[in-house]
């Protein structure tokens, strides 16, 4: 459809100005100015119906404030960046690269951050503090009976004691006969947390993940599919491997963390180096 | 409810990132490395997503999408990362089983590279058209418009723009998206392909643009893939891609291409002749079906299973439709556009010609552009970038300043939210039947098509047919095995006698956090027509009259949008066709129906404190699709 000036005109382009951008506006006045033109990014009007206008022909309706917002915060990011890569001499090399300017500056600004290597302090502080990151998952190997509350209803309940009971004193001749068939398996392995939750729901998983491995059959738990008797042959609890074991990981991971840190300070910093003008619509 | 929630929550965190920390004791545990779980020969459901687009696809990156494929992969394994609108997205119903990024060939990653001043690219004409005119005169803002709409033109017509079409750039960001699959493949826990999107269109009625009909195919490789994308800048031909995929298989790199929204495809996805317009013969029909083994059946932009003109006995058919070429405001022809009339097409030319070019098994995916789809009525976030990111866009609420329905404006965001978005579904996820999660067993499964399609909700169906199936096996702890060993699983071929009604065994389970099952029904396909016959019933069994449940309870309490009523955990059954000839060829495949739940447009209403939109249903029944079992004559 043909663009018209006066529907932009009526979108509050000024206030999404105020609101959306104040954060780079004011970012960059209590840093203080470096007035130097080179140090201005300007968002002039017309770049803001440019890109108002390349919306609108593709969306068929002009950009709201917070669709301007995010547009023009980007635009800021990715004009700093690629500036600042020409003030290096980045785009002097290699022309895939030259062709992202931005994108490299932003790995040159990784560069820059990350100076001094790790102790072995920092990354046992880091293991210490993440211990998430190098455990296994706590896991459970359960065989398990199906009582259908959809086959049982009320007596499902008493049926699923029932079938506890009598597995546990072995009169029940095979478990795998015992209640009703199940669509998925009978026998499950060694299988992780979430795996459990996945397959059982979130309840059940909470349930019996606090249950220890033993000899007896244990609930009934109920999921979101039945009732389930249980019996555990197996409890690995959350394990943390040695940090002797996992220290490449650790440091791949602590360098990884910093200079995604570090990165995005030294984003903002280059940013508010810079005066951002914008326009405004009649 | 609310302890529920706690609940939910703490093992949300523990999905997402490990364990509490509380339950660690490095001092006391032995180090037991995980072992990855023995394959199960009776095979474990795994749910992906096989669709996802980001910021190197040219119309993703136009709507403020920057997140990369290592973004679209960091999403699916359960990180929380930000939608372009600015709000945080997670996916719902925990980490998938498998996921594939598939970015559009065309053009791919020229778009971030035009837009970055200095490069070689930004100096190119069509460049400074998009990205750097002045657009304060009417002449500018023409020429903005038609530098963009020049580019879906181009992928249309197949001539590429010589100016742009850097293959060096698409080649490296090819390379880039081969490099995030690899780093994230994870044997035994997180399956991943290299693939891409081949962005073929029919030429529109009328007008430039992108709108047309619709020839997308994804393309999965199954291991290493080739350093060049065959895309339709080479040709807009899919028969000339089949030929490139051939010449892969060649070369040792196993591939296979998934069509999707046939529905909008204006006929064209299914139509009885060649591309060119000759005649199918039995070569193009083996061609088809070597490289295009499964069909998209439902995802964000709508559901192509079937339509009412197309299956007037059907009180389902009316789901999810949606019928707007892309781009456009131009409805679909609907004939050649749906799953099942393709079915009775190819049963027809089966028995006329000896062939059947659309011998295919059924997928679901979301198609987001955002890097993740939503999957979830209840959280939603549609599919495109910022253009579709709030309810207001996608007219789920009334537009500002108007408090109903009834006198809503008419302006270009309530037209597009009426014809397009309002339109659009929180839809969909693969099921695969695989031995253990690994792209060898997953891939094999797409080959088998032992795959089903969801609407969004994890539910997981069996679907099996055998000669010699009996009805205490319904009862039997060994009902897989049985079943795997005395028959065919879906997505095979079943071939009969003449003395023999066959057993079709039906076992499906709701997703475990989901919602209750109401039915389960067979879809019976011959080159003469459909039956649909309802088979397990949540309460009661089926009419035998009219092959259908009886009316259930199940509703919706609309000022909470919680189910009431009564449905099912599991539904199973061993169904014998009434209508069976041993002599006859038949296709039948599953559809298992939820309960009724609030649609998308629905809960985002009642969050606003707002009616919900009268224009679509306020409620809808998720469902599976099942790859069919092909009945053959002994």
């Amino acid at each position: 459809m043909p663009f018209d000036l006066k529907s932009l005109a009526r979108e509050p382009l000024i206030h999404f100005i105020l609101a959306g951008l104040a954060v780079f506006a004011l970012n960059a006045a209590l840093t203080g100015l470096r007035a130097r033109a080179d140090q201005t990014v300007s968002i002039s009007r017309a770049d803001l119906e440019r890109m108002a206008t390349l919306y609108t022909a593709e969306a068929g309706h002009p950009p709201s404030e917070s669709d301007m917002a995010a547009m023009v915060a980007d635009h800021v990011r990715d004009e700093v960046l690629s500036r600042e890569a020409r003030r290096l001499g980045l785009d002097a090399d290699d022309t895939i690269i030259k062709r992202r300017l931005a994108q490299k500056m932003s790995f040159m600004v990784d560069d820059l951050a990350e100076q001094k290597a790790p102790t072995d302090a920092d990354l046992r502080a880091w293991y210490d503090a993440n211990p998430d990151l190098y455990s296994e998952p706590q896991r459970l190997a359960f065989q398990h009976v199906f009582i259908s509350r959809d086959e049982r209803g009320e007596t499902a309940e008493a049926a699923a004691i029932k079938v506890r009971d009598e597995l546990n004193a072995q009169k029940s001749p095979d478990w795998r006969m015992a209640g009703d068939p199940f669509m998925l398996s009978r026998d499950f392995g060694d299988v992780p947390a979430r795996e459990i939750a996945r397959t059982f729901g979130l309840e059940f998983a909470d349930a019996v993940l606090k249950r220890p491995a033993s000899d007896a059959w244990q609930g009934p738990f109920a999921s979101g599919l039945g009732l389930h008797v249980l019996r555990i042959t197996k409890s690995t609890p959350l394990t943390l491997a040695p940090f002797e074991t996992v220290r490449d990981q650790v440091l791949a991971d602590y360098i990884d963390a910093r200079t995604r840190e570090a990165n995005e300070a030294e984003i903002e910093k280059l940013i508010a180096q810079y005066k951002v003008q914008i326009d405004t619509l009649p | 409810m609310r302890t529920l929630y706690l609940v939910s929550a703490s093992l949300i965190a523990l999905a997402a990132c490990g364990a509490p920390k509380a339950q660690v004791d490095a001092a006391s545990a032995p180090a037991t490395a995980w072992v990855r779980p023995a394959p199960n020969p009776d095979r474990n459901a795994y749910f992906g997503d096989l669709h996802i687009h980001t910021r190197s696809s040219f119309d993703a990156y136009i709507f403020n999408v920057r997140r990369t494929a290592d973004d679209a992969y960091r999403f699916a394994k359960g990180e929380t990362i930000t939608h372009p609108s600015g709000f945080d997205m997670t996916i719902s119903g925990g980490p998938l089983d498998f996921y594939a990024v598939t970015d559009h060939a065309e053009y791919l990653g020229i778009l971030p590279a035009m837009d970055t001043p200095g490069t070689k690219l930004s100096e190119y004409p069509g460049a400074k058209s998009m990205f750097n005119t002045d657009a304060s005169t009417p002449e500018g803002r023409q020429r903005i418009t038609d530098a963009f709409q020049t580019i879906g033109a181009t992928v249309r017509s197949g001539d590429e723009i010589k100016e742009i079409y850097d293959e060096t750039v698409i080649n490296s960001v090819w390379a880039e998206n081969i490099a995030a699959a690899e780093k994230h493949n994870e044997p035994g826990k997180f399956t991943t392909f290299s693939a891409y999107e081949y962005t073929a269109v029919t030429s529109p009625k009328n007008g430039m643009g992108f709108g047309g009909g619709n020839l997308h195919r994804n393309v999965f490789f199954k291991g290493e893939a080739p350093a060049r994308a065959f895309s339709s800048l080479d040709s807009v031909n899919p028969e000339d891609l089949w030929d490139w995929m051939d010449q892969q298989r060649a070369e040792g790199r196993e591939v296979l291409s998934i069509p999707h929204n046939s529905n909008v495809s204006d006929g064209q996805m299914f139509r009885l002749q060649t591309y060119q317009g000759g005649a199918l013969d039995a070569a193009y029909a083996e061609q088809r079906m070597r490289n295009e083994p499964l069909v998209e059946v439902t995802q964000v932009k709508g559901t192509s299973e079937t339509h009412p003109s197309l299956s007037p006995n059907d009180e389902w058919a009316n789901f999810e439709l949606y019928d707007q070429l892309l781009g456009s405001n131009i409805v679909s022809q609907t004939k050649g556009s749906y799953v099942r009339e393709a079915y009775q097409n190819g049963l027809k030319l089966q028995e006329t010609k000896g062939f059947d070019p659309f011998h295919f098994g059924l997928i679901a995916s979301s198609d987001s552009h955002v890097v993740g789809g939503a999957f979830s009525e209840k959280n939603y976030w549609s599919k495109i970038g910022i253009v579709d990111g709030t309810p207001i866009a996608r007219g789920s609420v009334p537009f500002p300043g108007s408090k109903d329905w009834s006198s809503q404006p008419d302006n270009p965001i309530t037209q597009n939210a009426k014809n397009w978005f309002s339109r659009w579904s929180a839809s969909g996820l693969t099921g695969v039947w695989a031995e253990e999660n690994t792209r060898e067993a997953i891939f094999n499964a797409f080959r088998r098509k032992e795959t089903f399609a969801t609407t969004g909700p994890r539910m997981k169906v069996r679907f099996f047919g055998g000669l010699t199936y009996t009805d205490d096996m319904l009862t039997s702890p060994d009902l897989v095995k049985r079943a795997y060993a005395g028959g065919a699983a879906m997505g095979s071929d079943l071939v009969g006698n003449a003395n023999a009604n066959p057993g079709f065994l039906v076992w499906a389970q709701k997703a475990a956090d989901g919602g209750l099952l109401e039915r389960v029904q067979i879809v019976k396909v011959t080159s003469k027509g459909e039956t649909l016959f309802d088979v397990a019933c949540a309460s009661g069994t089926p009419d035998p009259k009219t092959n259908r449940c009886p009316e259930t309870s199940a509703s919706v309490d609309m000022a909470t949008c919680e189910p009431t009523g009564n449905g099912a955990s599991e539904l199973k059954t061993l169904w014998r066709d009434p209508t069976f000839d041993a002599k006859k060829r038949a296709t039948y495949y599953v559809r298992v129906l939820e309960n009724p739940s609030c649609r998308w447009s629905t809960w985002e209403a009642l969050r606003a404190g707002a009616p919900p939109r009268p224009d679509v249903p306020a409620t809808i029944q998720e469902r599976a699709y099942t790859s069919p079992i092909w009945y053959i004559p002994g």
